[in-house]
């Protein structure tokens, strides 16, 4: 039976004032699965993933990491929650005076690693990456691919179980996009639970994956639920 | 996490962050290094004003006059016996050298005195206390000690003068120490609010350490360490100001000031001394620390 990494269960979160962003919303994700949020704009795709990392806290219902409700969780513990989950933000959100080496090694210092370890673990990253020779570079010298490439290395570094992007390949080119996609498939190969919130609908396409689909804040559709369900027409056909 | 490589990022990031915010540093550090000085010229002139008092203190003295008919022997018994008990120097004054002492201090009315029929001065046992000795509490307590002794008339220690001295030093001291409270209690607000700044500035920084998993420690640390670097930074400039301070002042004081009696040192010492200069080094450091402990409060709250 395959270990469940993410599980939402009846999962509501609403804003005073506002429509619920995610209502009733339950979803099980295996260790190790590579899967798609998608949806319009406004869908809650954002949402549901800061729910999974602890950025926000559900209005109602159970967000369930590892096993582990982290509704339920105190406060101090969460630092130790991020450090098995590594994000990709839709900002970047790296540190503009800091080198690209600086910023994904700032993953790494917060676990304490020893700073010889943590130099040799970024380089090796940076070259998984394909950004060794811009090390010592600031992100603003960079293009929009290379410094969606360094948050990657970032989220990536840890070796997290669990590795969330946020419209990982929006405003890139559809070379970069691959590229980027690649990387973010190839950490599911090393037992990385990988969710992926994009609206691109050509790389579902591309990738068939898992799709989970959102809108107004719930799930209106998962392609696995639907691989699950029995093909009753064929059944008609042949019966 | 390990301590040594917390340590090192903490440290590491504490004079990256000084390095990049010279301003907003700076501007602590010169708050500090101006409260430091301050409250190093005020310590040094409590010591002085210390020294001065001690210097006019030392003319207490503890006279202990006989009953007739003691001998000198018994006399010089008491004043040893009294030079254990204080830790002062005694001296069994004889009538005579009384009298003598007494017609020399009067002058051209002393000869009035040499025609007396007998010497009307009785044997007595005269004590310079230690300045540990000359308190009020001290003085009263070894007159009454000594007032139990058969062969004791009389005990006279200026006891007017002594508590008159006793209640100003008391009273300088509490003023200070309260001028200074209030004082450093202002400079690590304006430490904190300066931090506050460099917390700001950094606030993106802060958020994706947050994000990436990293404590409150971890983001706090830092930030501790600058205020501590701050407040050695600032101690540093303090104690070199006071430093030329002194070299250029400290004679032209002293020779303004020589007719107070100083006692031992100069009046520059007062300032410029090992012990003042570490006080203000720790001084700095505390309130730096305070200082950042106050910013960072508000950071975890936030």
């Amino acid at each position: 039976m395959p270990f469940l990494m993410v599980q939402l269960l009846h999962v509501t979160k609403a804003y005073p004032g506002n429509a619920p962003s995610l209502a009733d919303v339950s979803l099980k994700i295996d260790k190790g699965e590579f899967l798609f949020l998608t949806g319009p704009s406004g869908a809650g795709k954002t949402t549901l993933l800061k729910l999974i990392f602890s950025a926000e806290a559900v209005t109602e219902g159970e967000v369930r990491v590892g096993g582990k409700n982290i509704a339920r969780i105190r406060e101090s513990a969460v630092p130790y929650l991020r450090r098995n989950v590594g994000v990709v933000f839709q900002d970047f959100k790296l540190i503009a005076d800091r080198t690209v080496a600086e910023n994904v090694a700032l993953a790494l210092e917060v676990l304490g690693v020893p700073p010889k370890s943590c130099r040799e673990r970024v380089a090796a990253m940076l070259k998984r990456v394909g950004l060794l020779s811009k090390a010592e570079l600031r992100p603003n010298h960079l293009s929009g691919g290379e410094q969606q490439r360094v948050v990657i290395a970032r989220a990536l570094v840890n070796e997290p179980t669990l590795l969330l992007a946020d419209e990982p390949t929006g405003n890139l080119d559809p070379a970069l996009t691959i590229e980027i996609m690649d990387l973010l498939n190839d950490a599911t190969t090393r037992g990385t639970t990988v969710i992926v919130a994009t609206h691109d609908e050509s790389l579902l396409d591309r990738y068939q994956k898992r799709t989970v689909r959102l809108d107004g804040g719930r799930v209106v559709s998962d392609s696995q639920a639907l691989r699950a369900v029995p093909d009753q027409s064929s059944e008609q056909v042949s019966g | 996490m390990s301590s040594w490589a917390l340590s090192h990022y903490a440290f590491r990031s504490a004079a990256t962050g000084i390095r990049r915010s010279p301003f907003i540093h700076g501007a602590a550090v010169g708050a500090l290094a101006v409260v430091l000085f301050a409250t190093g010229l005020v310590a040094g002139g409590s010591r002085w004003l210390s020294q001065v008092i001690n210097g006019l203190g030392s003319e207490v003295e503890l006279t202990v006059y006989l009953k007739e008919g003691t001998r000198f022997e018994e006399a010089q018994a008491l004043a040893q016996a009294l030079s254990l008990r204080s830790k002062g120097e005694t001296q069994v004054v004889a009538p005579e050298q009384a009298l003598a002492r007494l017609v020399q201090e009067l002058g051209p009315l002393g000869s009035a005195l040499t025609g007396l029929p007998e010497n009307p001065l009785p044997l007595s046992v005269e004590v310079k206390l230690p300045p540990k000795g000359r308190n009020p509490q001290a003085l009263k307590q070894l007159e009454q000690e000594l007032k139990r002794v058969g062969s004791v008339e009389a005990v006279d220690y200026g006891e007017a003068a002594v508590e008159r001295l006793a209640s100003m030093v008391r009273l300088l001291q509490l003023g200070g120490m309260l001028v200074t409270v209030i004082v450093w209690a202002i400079t690590a607000v304006i430490v904190a609010a300066t931090l506050q700044l460099a917390i700001y500035a950094r606030r993106q920084e802060i958020e994706i350490q947050k994000l990436v998993g990293a404590t409150d420690l971890f983001v706090q640390l830092p930030f501790l360490l600058q205020g501590i670097m701050q407040g050695l930074l600032g101690a540093a400039l303090a104690c070199a100001s006071i430093w030329f301070l002194a070299l250029g002042m400290g004679p032209r004081l002293a020779a303004a000031l020589s007719f107070l009696a100083m006692g031992e040192g100069t009046a520059g010492s007062c300032w410029v001394n090992l012990q003042a200069f570490g006080t203000l080094f720790l001084l700095g450091a505390f309130l730096g620390l305070v200082g950042s402990f106050l910013a960072v409060a508000r950071l975890s709250r936030n």
